[in-house]
């Protein structure tokens, strides 16, 4: 499902502009989407989801106009949505929530609606508390219960907004590795805060600062922003007072900075490689 | 309408029919007010069971006691289910099921009758058991006909229009402040004498059924000489009170089932408005 997104603005009430004006295509395979808190990531997911309606601009998916209540719920029929800061109903067990969402998508047939709940509880490894209620249920399993709930009526626009978030690092790889497996002639939009999932799986990215997009590429574009602007410096005294710093690790005889500059930011200060987080860095701090 | 929305709406009201029932408090409230019922009075349950004392008629018994049952426990009733619809969003549910092909309306819709069905099920419970009780102890089991025609003419309808405004009321004020506001509004509405105050008492919009009672049930009180519907000398609001036939108690059943469609569309609008 291919996203076409042009003059897009999203206004609220008090005259807070989530989105002004903003340009976008989004082709089929995975795609990251990043930016700062308030940069309009999740008001943009909202949109594509039908939950949001834009003050003025277009927006097409797979060729619904998203303006219209027939082309939201044509969209609607083959998404799944995964929103950041996800709630369950505490009185249904997973298994109870799954299949009352699948309803709504309209899996009518119940053996395959029981087929497809068991299958998605056993890809989140749920399956051991798939009769318990959710109201027991941790962050990270509730996140899990979250995902399983995107993917049921198997959707041609997965829409996940934070999804690792609560996750540990072995749930986080392999929601991933399941993400990167998915998409194949599906579209995956995956909003995040945590940079490295987009490095790992998505080919084609975009950065959305105050509204507006500020920058649509491939990840090594975005990576390559920042050549020549990343530096490590191991030093006892203070951080770099220029550039961004964006680790800090001990090292001996000091810490080891590696900062994100235009200029070497002290005489000791050696160019390495860059990362795609120096890119984001690059681009968003200028 | 379509399967699909048939569908929607059976799914949203089989599993908020679930939830609603498992709810502690759907029980809790109901027994606390029978209990406080029986305590403080309850004449008439205990009258009931006394020969000397009980109505001569069984319709009259079962029909009183539903009057009872119903303006007793229509007030926990309301307050129960002023937080199912607006809990979607607290519960931060909501995105996740409106990003569903599912009609909001009929999500709506279902989401309306389970949940009103499963908060009622206790007082019918009660009503129901305890007519099943009167008619065994008098040998009466006509009885229990007239519970299910009260159950049809009166409960039904004064549930359904309180469901409607407890769970779309609270869209526009805090919850707590709509049960506070919703007590005072039973009490006013129904315990209020007409030519007291302004009050939808003996009106057609008076959810405890008063037309009903009077016209389909031929109530007049447990003693035979009260009325329920019909117009009062120098009250106000009179133009609400015709004189009670079958025809303005089918009126009266039709006006609380218009206002309850009349409520939850108003709802609907205020949350699409909010999209």
């Amino acid at each position: 499902m291919r996203i076409e997104i042009s003059g897009l603005t999203k206004t609220y009430r008090g005259g807070v502009a989530a989105l002004d004006g903003l340009d976008l295509t989004v082709p089929t395979g995975m795609f990251g989407l990043l930016g700062a808190n308030g940069a309009g990531k999740t008001t943009l997911m909202r949109i594509l989801a039908g939950l949001v309606r834009p003050t003025s601009g277009q927006v097409t998916v797979g060729g619904h106009d998203m303006s219209t209540g027939a082309g939201r719920t044509a969209v609607q029929r083959g998404l799944g949505y995964l929103p950041q800061d996800l709630g369950v109903y505490p009185d249904l067990t997973a298994r109870q929530f799954l299949d009352y969402v699948a309803l709504l998508k309209g899996v009518d047939d119940r053996m395959a609606r029981r087929r497809r709940v068991g299958e998605l509880l056993e890809v989140v490894a749920l399956t051991g508390d798939a009769d318990r209620r959710l109201r027991g249920f941790s962050g990270g399993m509730r996140q899990r219960v979250g995902i399983a709930q995107a993917l049921l009526a198997d959707p041609r626009l997965l829409i996940v907004d934070e999804p690792t978030a609560g996750l540990d690092p072995q749930e986080r790889i392999r929601f991933r590795t399941l993400l990167s497996q998915f998409a194949g002639q599906r579209t995956v939009l995956l909003s995040t805060h945590i940079v490295d999932d987009i490095a790992q799986t998505c080919r084609d990215v975009a950065v959305l600062a105050r509204g507006r997009l500020a920058f649509r590429g491939t990840v090594d574009e975005l990576t390559h922003r920042a050549r020549g602007q990343v530096w490590s410096i191991v030093t006892d005294g203070p951080p770099p007072a220029e550039g961004t710093v964006v680790s800090a690790l001990p090292h001996e005889g000091g810490t080891r900075y590696r900062v994100v500059a235009p200029a070497a930011p002290d005489p000791r200060a050696r160019p390495v490689e860059p990362a795609l987080e120096d890119g984001y860095l690059a681009l968003t701090t200028r | 309408m379509t399967s699909q929305t048939a569908r929607t709406l059976g799914a949203s009201l089989r599993y908020e029919f679930r939830m609603q029932i498992r709810k502690r408090a759907v029980w809790i409230v109901p027994a606390l007010t029978v209990a406080l019922f029986l305590l403080i009075g309850g004449s008439l349950l205990r009258d009931l069971f006394d020969k000397g004392e009980r109505p001569a008629e069984a319709r009259t018994a079962v029909v009183g006691l539903a009057v009872q049952v119903l303006a007793l426990l229509s007030i926990g009733y309301g307050c129960l289910l002023a937080d199912r619809l607006i809990r979607d969003d607290r519960l931060r549910v909501a995105p996740v099921l409106d990003a569903t092909p599912a009609r909001p309306g009929a999500r709506l819709v279902g989401k309306y009758l389970g949940t009103a069905a499963a908060t009622a099920v206790p007082i019918l419970a009660v009503y129901l058991g305890l007519a099943a009780v009167y008619a065994v102890h008098t040998g009466a089991p006509h009885a229990l006909g007239w519970a299910l025609a009260t159950c049809a003419v009166v409960i039904a309808p004064g549930l359904l229009f309180v469901a409607a405004l407890a769970l779309t009321v609270p869209l526009i004020m805090p919850a707590p402040l709509f049960r506070v506001i919703f007590v005072g509004y039973w009490l006013w509405g129904n315990v209020a004498a007409p030519d007291m105050m302004p009050t939808l008492a003996r009106t057609l919009i008076h959810p405890l059924g008063g037309y009903p009672l009077d016209a389909l049930l031929d109530f007049h009180g447990i003693d035979g000489d009260d009325t329920w519907a019909g117009p009062v000398p120098s009250a106000t609001l009179n133009f609400l009170r015709p004189d009670p036939t079958p025809t303005t108690a089918w009126l009266s059943i039709t006006v609380l089932l218009v206002l309850a469609a009349a409520a939850l569309a108003g709802g609907h609008a205020v949350r699409a408005r909010r999209a």
